[in-house]
């Protein structure tokens, strides 16, 4: 497999699975939970080389989707104390825990030889530099095959749970009352966000991930009422904006990621704007029609 | 190190002052975006500061031909970015059905990724004065000059004085914005302002602490202050004086330790005070909670005990 064909599949691959589960975090008001688990990735990654001593090893992910479901039940457990207000819970825990990452890697712990800035930034060419070769034939870059490995566990998480998680997301109380136990499939599904984000990280860097998963799903969000409908548009939007941001990038001789959230930023304002004035339209017809009824 | 042997050292003398401002404005103005339920706009403000200062930068070194380091060019271009990705946040949950959350990841991750992006364009060309322009993404507390302290007093002093003049209107804004409204205030015009002291209260301590950490600077102290106290104008003080000791300890404490970076030794302090808030404060925390639980439950099972023995007597 050419190099440029291996990377735009990664870059494909990365964005469908993150943007799959991104549909139900934008529809169950997480999306800036994103934000405070990409952050608690680079403490995660750090203690998990400690136990690890291996850059690539699967304790890695593991430890810094550990990190991330951290940020979340405490995000949680604040929350629910009731002694702080609006979305303080989720700005509290993720700056605490990245602090003692940037420390930890700083004192040389564990002899760690990270750069915090490829972290925060990553590139999706670095990521696929590594390529796979079986029997002297490249399978193109090993770390297709993770986001591939990523991508099919949320699909099978996503296809398994569909109606459980439909019911929580939509009428909690309603759920509840089913006996479906609310509180222990969210727990599963933000740690399957964790993973996601912690595997997606290599390629697209931790604040940028946050792109993969919010806002294909926002994009969706805004042109569908039915959540078939919407999922359907988020991978549309997806796969065409890894695609675009990957040859804007390219042109451009800047990070992939960057190129890819500045693509879906574009799509999602053009969609914004094409709702907004179909709707002033609607609106203005609908009026006239009442003006000129009888 | 003593005291006296710490403030006599100017670059000692620089962090120590220039984080305690950063983090006295930040958390004196954090409490209004606390109280607007609404902290974690301050994160994406510190993301979008990133394409502002680079903005500013490349303007300042091709337009104008001056020095592209200059702070109070960086601290405009941020400000005018920083608000102009909170109005875009605010803007299209009004405008359409995504919530304010949705709406914020967007408009962070959009701004930051065009950062990159302005940044990879920046690194390759050639500018004079790029060096350090790096330090925006994790701040370095030990290159700020006078000139920068000076400039983020000036500024930090310009928005507190915003927020005494206005704090009639943001308190009214704060807790009962339809009131506000029918009273003849612009409930956006107040909005704008609210949220531009607040972009500046984050603005000025990127370059020092790092976009990523600042978010805590303007979240902690006010989620810590609002355990103790019951007051608008008491939380604000509060929170501002959470602000600037825990900077001032973190920063001494980052010096006295060595090779420890200041922004996340503060943030870990500001954390540190936060959690004794929460577990300690003597009206709202979790111990007395407990304790006056425990205490209503002994109360209630003593008042049924007495309650059912006349009962239970009066069977036999």
């Amino acid at each position: 497999m050419s190099f440029v064909l291996g990377t735009t599949l990664l870059a494909v691959v990365t964005a469908l699975a993150c943007a799959l589960p991104g549909v139900f975090v934008v529809l169950r008001k997480n999306s800036m939970l994103v934000d405070a688990i990409s952050h608690a990735v680079l403490p995660g990654i750090v203690v998990g080389y400690f136990f690890a001593h291996n850059l690539d090893s699967p304790l890695l992910i593991l430890g810094a989707a550990l990190a991330g479901l951290i940020v979340v039940l405490g995000s949680e457990w604040l929350s629910r104390t009731g002694l702080l207000t609006g979305d303080a819970s989720q700005g509290l825990i993720f700056p605490a825990l990245f602090s003692g990452g940037v420390i930890l890697v700083t004192l040389n712990f564990a002899n760690v030889h990270l750069d915090t800035h490829a972290v925060l930034v990553g590139d999706l060419n670095l990521a696929a530099w590594e390529q796979l070769i079986i029997g002297g034939v490249s399978w193109g870059p090993v770390y297709l095959y993770v986001m591939l490995a990523v991508l099919l566990v949320n699909l099978a998480f996503l296809g398994l749970f569909y109606s459980k998680l439909k019911v929580t997301t939509f009428d909690a109380q309603f759920a509840t009352s089913l006996g479906i136990r609310s509180g222990l499939l969210n727990t599963a599904f933000m740690f399957l966000v964790s993973v996601t984000v912690t595997a997606a990280f290599n390629a697209a860097g931790a604040i940028l991930v946050i792109a993969l998963v919010v806002v294909p799903a926002a994009t969706a969000y805004l042109l569908s009422t039915r959540l078939p409908v919407m999922i359907a548009l988020t991978a549309g939007i997806a796969v065409t904006g890894a695609l675009a941001g990957f040859w804007v990038a390219y042109v451009l001789d800047a990070a992939t990621s960057a190129g890819m959230s500045v693509f879906y930023g574009v799509v999602f304002s053009v969609v914004l704007v094409a709702t907004r004035l179909r709707q002033r339209r609607h609106r203005n017809v609908r009026e006239y029609a009442v003006a000129s009824s009888p | 190190m003593s005291l006296i042997e710490f403030l006599g050292n100017h670059t000692y003398r620089m962090v120590f002052f220039g984080t305690m401002t950063i983090g006295l404005v930040a958390g004196a103005l954090g409490s209004f975006a606390y109280l607007r339920k609404q902290s974690l706009i301050s994160d994406v403000i510190s993301h979008a500061a990133l394409p502002g200062t680079l903005l500013a930068f490349l303007t300042a070194v091709v337009v104008l031909g001056a020095d592209g380091r200059n702070m109070i060019a960086l601290i405009i271009g941020a400000v005018i970015v920083g608000t102009l990705a909170v109005l875009f946040a605010n803007g299209v949950t009004r405008v359409s059905k995504i919530r304010i959350d949705t709406a914020m990841a967007v408009s962070l991750t959009v701004f930051f990724g065009g950062g990159m992006l302005l940044m990879r364009i920046i690194a390759n060309g050639a500018f004079p004065g790029k060096g350090g322009i790096q330090d925006y993404l994790f701040g370095n507390a030990s290159v700020i000059t006078i000139a920068d302290l000076t400039t983020s007093i000036t500024v930090g002093a310009l928005a507190l004085a915003l927020m005494l003049v206005f704090w009639k209107e943001f308190a009214l804004h704060t807790f009962d914005p339809d009131h506000s409204t029918v009273l003849g205030f612009r409930a956006r015009t107040i909005d704008t302002l609210m949220f531009a002291t607040i972009v500046i209260a984050t603005v000025i301590g990127v370059k020092a602490v790092g976009l990523v950490l600042m978010v805590a600077f303007v979240v902690t102290p006010p989620a810590a202050a609002r355990q103790w106290t019951r007051t608008l104008p008491g939380m604000v003080a509060l929170s501002g004086l959470f602000g600037a000791v825990g900077s001032g300890v973190g920063a001494y404490l980052s010096i006295v330790l060595g090779r420890v970076p200041t922004g996340p030794l503060i943030v870990l302090t500001l954390f540190a005070i936060f959690l004794v808030s929460l577990l300690f404060s003597p009206r709202r925390s979790i111990i007395t909670r407990a304790i006056s639980r425990t205490r209503a439950r002994a109360a209630l099972k003593r008042e049924l005990l007495l309650a059912s023995a006349p009962a239970e007597g009066a069977l036999r």
